[in-house]
């Protein structure tokens, strides 16, 4: 009680006055949407939503030194708290569809084994073209969310190649897998080659702020379809959630490790350096 | 390297209680930004949206409580808060609970599902700064080997759901 009334203050409103100015700012700006026509008349389209600006403008503003790294390492642990809000309306969702729910029940269950496909399509690249060595084992089992990290850490300690791997990936990860997935999900949607269900259920990989990047564009596209998008979505993202951690443990690695013995055979690996700053990387609890 | 900060439950707990009310407060000046902007047909108030906020606080609090409970009940079962949130709001919003299904529907179709994501990403966005020179290290092969997994989980999950969505006749 006593640790509560010393650390219920607004010492911290600093961080909480540029969370507002940013996402006022990006709200402002609001969904833009841009298209890059390449040569022949062919291009892709996508937009932008208000979100991927406030975390565009906070990783600029931090680029430039203009934000101090108390004031970062403070807003840290506020992106766990504050993204349950989030959970609760998505997950609001489930309950009025449970009969579309139930008669895509197959789909549901079926499309979490998705989720390997991270390995078959970046061990290849990471072990026959880059040659990163072991390392490519920790960058390409998974997303590389927190959950990820700590089953290297324990299976392989992080000191080690595929603790490298998975420390890159997550970085990587914070900083660019919102923007990333929302202008992939936004390009999805307008190419048509997958039903609106179908990335609904693609967008639920057990982020919340990954999945509603790749969920946006597709309500927004959809307005129709928006209560069951947003119910597949959640139930996706709840069952990566529950199912995640098996799933890696007893598949996604395993296939991994194979995976790279028959790849690294012929080809011979040139190995990763460590990453030497990885240990200035404090890893929240609480997954976004 | 994974530092597994042990705070105090005092701490954790004042952290949850402020951070909620604060980012509620933001969620709901960005919610009516958010309608403004978009030229919504009723653009609601931030007083207009505390009743979904509140709900929504209680829930959140509550699940945070059980997970406390269990975790100190069986502290090797490690399970996520976000997972208590979601399968309690998910039971909560079924059709049996009715007033709370109803209720519930009802509030929180006021607030909308990307101006509460987008105090979210700020904090994200000012806290990533502290992984981005860790990020420019990284060299090329890991940043594509990660974009290349990402693509992958996204890619993967839609041709499955797509195949057996088609399969069990759910959509043409």
């Amino acid at each position: 009680m006593k640790d509560f009334k010393e650390n219920f203050n607004l010492k911290d409103w600093k961080v909480h006055v540029l969370c507002l100015v940013i996402m006022v700012i990006a709200e402002l700006i609001g969904t833009q949407k841009i298209s890059i026509t390449g040569p022949g008349g062919k291009g892709i389209a996508f937009s932008l939503i208000p979100m991927l600006f406030a975390i565009i403008i906070g990783i600029v503003l931090g680029g430039t030194k203009r934000i101090s790294r108390k004031t970062m390492e403070t807003a840290s642990p506020y992106i766990g708290i504050c993204v349950m809000f989030l959970i609760v309306k998505l997950s609001c969702s489930i309950g009025p569809a449970w009969k579309s729910i139930v008669a895509a029940g197959p789909a549901l269950i079926l499309q979490e084994f998705g989720n390997l496909g991270t390995i078959l399509l970046s061990m290849p690249l990471a072990v026959l073209v880059f040659r990163m060595g072991r390392a490519s084992i920790g960058a390409a089992f998974s997303i590389s969310r927190e959950p990820s990290i700590a089953i290297v850490g324990e299976k392989y300690g992080l000191d080690g190649p595929e603790g490298s791997g998975v420390m890159g990936a997550y970085v990587t990860g914070t900083v660019l897998g919102t923007i990333f997935y929302g202008i992939l999900a936004s390009i999805f949607v307008g190419a048509k080659i997958f039903h609106p269900y179908s990335l609904a259920m693609a967008a639920g990989m057990g982020s919340a702020s990954m999945l509603t990047a790749a969920l946006a564009p597709l309500v927004e596209a959809f307005p129709d379809m928006a209560d069951e998008i947003q119910a597949f979505a959640s139930t996706s993202n709840t069952l990566t959630n529950a199912d995640g951690l098996y799933m890696s443990l007893l598949i996604g690695l395993p296939l991994t490790e194979w995976m790279y013995k028959k790849l690294s055979k012929n080809h011979p690996q040139k190995g990763v350096k460590p990453v030497e700053a990885a240990s200035d990387i404090v890893v929240e609890k609480e997954d976004i | 390297m994974t530092e597994n900060k042990t705070e105090s439950m005092g701490k954790v707990w004042a952290n949850r209680i402020k951070v909620l009310l604060i980012s509620g407060i933001l969620a709901s000046i960005a919610n009516m930004i958010y309608e403004w902007r978009t030229h919504a047909a009723t653009i609601h108030m931030p007083w207009e949206v505390f009743p979904a906020l509140l709900y929504m606080f209680i829930i959140v609090v509550v699940s945070c409580l059980l997970h406390d409970l269990i975790a100190r009940l069986f502290p090797k079962l490690k399970v996520p808060v976000i997972l208590y949130v979601a399968l309690i709001t998910t039971i909560l919003s079924f059709p049996f609970t009715g007033w709370f299904a109803t209720t519930m529907a009802t509030e929180f179709a006021k607030i909308g599902l990307l101006p509460l994501c987008t105090p979210i990403l700020a904090y994200a966005g000012i806290s990533a700064g502290k992984d981005l020179d860790t990020f420019k290290e990284q060299g090329f092969a890991i940043v594509c080997t990660a974009i290349l997994a990402f693509i992958g989980t996204y890619i993967g999950s839609a041709i499955i759901a797509e195949i057996v969505l088609r399969l069990t006749h759910v959509i043409l």
